[in-house]
């Protein structure tokens, strides 16, 4: 019997998920012995002809890192779909939208000023911006297309299963690995985590959740054992999935938010924007304003790896803003 | 109290993502407060029909 | 005039394409290494908390 075949490929993405997958280390050679890997840029050199050549659902698993914010993203998306019998939104950047989703609190005309005009590295004089179409001597060019708006996974096509984490962590994944090899892979939908907030799952000590001030990290260094949130530091853990095994707590740092919002949790900034204010104890408008000063970036804090996942997706780009180029 | 704090840091968020100040107010009306209810509800559809209707380069993948 | 693609290029971080031109005599003309992606994380780290950067920027490349 052939075995199964698998396909990974990265979009809008850093290879970090990529990384994760051989993080698993020796586990990967029995990946290779139960699958085909049909498609792994990182790794091999199958082309996008190989896959447009297989049938529909040929490929048994495929595993899709990287948010959709080019047209080319998009096409290998569909086309890793119609391929696929089953589709995985792998990492928070096909989950959520991740890093490159902050992406979405600006637009393609402002990126291209920023990166092809102003940077100080540049050496364009004549602002040359990538085009879609370029003519050379020899015949045409084609670029993608950038998109304004970075999106999820999902909302280009339909994906059964969903790993979050950036990147997700080792156990997760040979979770999926194992369940994929034995046929007992969870209902459709479901997203490969705990069903607490990573709050919940942990151990620092939680007393009373009451902040008169709220510190930005570097200006405290916070006692590990206690919860960071009740140090004044501002601690994503109460609106993220748990299932990560607080790596970023263990270090003493504060989560970010990177396993998205936990189940019933319909956008997760908002979400933290309550929590923040709620535990605040202040109710005077100095004391309320001084509590909004001290959130020094809300969006770009509580949203930090779900702005393409939220309810208002993007930055509403003012008349004189971004102008299309 | 915690409406009082939420809905400033949620304008400064919301401000972030291009939405303007006027399209979200918090107000204390109590239910015997008829007139001031219709007169701030008033107030408020002037200032969102003068702010346009939102969505202007709304959610999709182009904007 | 005669074109080959090499698309996408494999074994490394990131993305990219080759295209080579071809004459009428089979030798190469020209070719174009194109990178067909950009994220933009030049302008979107503008306006975040310069501590939060090295959060931010190791997701450029997760190698």
């Amino acid at each position: 019997m052939a075995k199964p075949k698998v396909a990974l490929y990265w979009a809008a993405a850093c290879g970090g998920c990529d990384v994760a997958v051989l993080d698993t280390n020796e586990k990967i050679l029995d990946i290779a012995n139960i699958a085909d890997i049909v498609l792994w840029p990182v790794a091999l050199d199958f082309k996008y002809h190989h896959i447009e050549a297989m049938e529909d659902k040929a490929i048994d698993l495929c595993l899709f890192n990287g948010a959709i914010r080019n047209s080319e993203q998009e096409k290998i998306a569909k086309l890793l779909r119609n391929k696929s019998k089953v589709m995985v939104a792998f990492g928070a950047c096909a989950c959520f939208g991740g890093i490159p989703a902050l992406g979405n609190l600006t637009n393609r005309a402002e990126i291209f000023q920023r990166v092809y005009v102003e940077a100080q590295s540049d050496d364009n004089s004549n602002k040359v911006l990538p085009q879609t179409l370029t003519k050379v001597s020899e015949g045409e060019l084609e670029l993608p297309e950038l998109f304004d708006t970075v999106s999820t996974l999902a909302q280009v096509v339909d994906v059964e299963y969903f790993v979050p984490g950036c990147p997700p962590p080792v156990d997760i994944i040979l979770k999926v690995v194992d369940a994929f090899a034995k046929g007992q892979l969870p209902p459709v939908g479901s997203v490969i985590g705990s069903d607490k907030t990573c709050c919940d799952e942990c151990d620092r000590v939680k007393e009373e959740k009451k902040i008169t001030k709220i510190y930005r990290p570097h200006e405290i260094i916070p006692d590990p054992k206690k919860c960071l949130l009740e140090q004044g530091v501002i601690c994503c853990g109460p609106a993220t999935r748990g299932g990560c095994g607080l790596r970023c707590v263990k270090a003493n740092m504060p989560c970010r938010g990177c396993f998205g919002p936990p189940p019933k949790v319909a956008d997760q900034g908002a979400a933290l924007v309550s929590a923040i204010a709620s535990i605040y104890q202040g109710n005077t408008e100095e004391e309320i304003a001084q509590m909004v000063e001290e959130v020094v970036d809300p969006v770009g804090t509580f949203y930090r790896f779900a702005l393409a996942d939220s309810m208002l997706k993007r930055k509403r780009m003012g008349p004189t803003e971004g102008e299309r180029k | 109290m915690k409406t009082a704090r939420r809905i400033p840091l949620l304008k400064k968020m919301l401000a972030q993502l291009g939405i303007e100040e006027g399209r979200v107010r918090l107000d204390w009306v109590s239910a015997s407060e008829g007139d001031r209810f219709a007169s701030i509800v008033n107030e408020m559809t002037e200032e969102v029909k003068k702010l346009g209707p939102y969505g202007r380069n709304g959610g999709g993948k182009n904007g | 005039m005669r074109k080959v693609s090499i698309d996408p290029i494999t074994r490394l971080e990131g993305h990219g394409k080759i295209e080579i031109f071809l004459n009428d005599e089979g030798d190469v003309a020209n070719a174009y290494l194109q990178i067909p992606e950009l994220r933009g994380f030049e302008k979107f780290c503008e306006g975040r908390p310069v501590e939060e950067m090295p959060r931010i920027v190791p997701r450029i490349c997760g190698v």
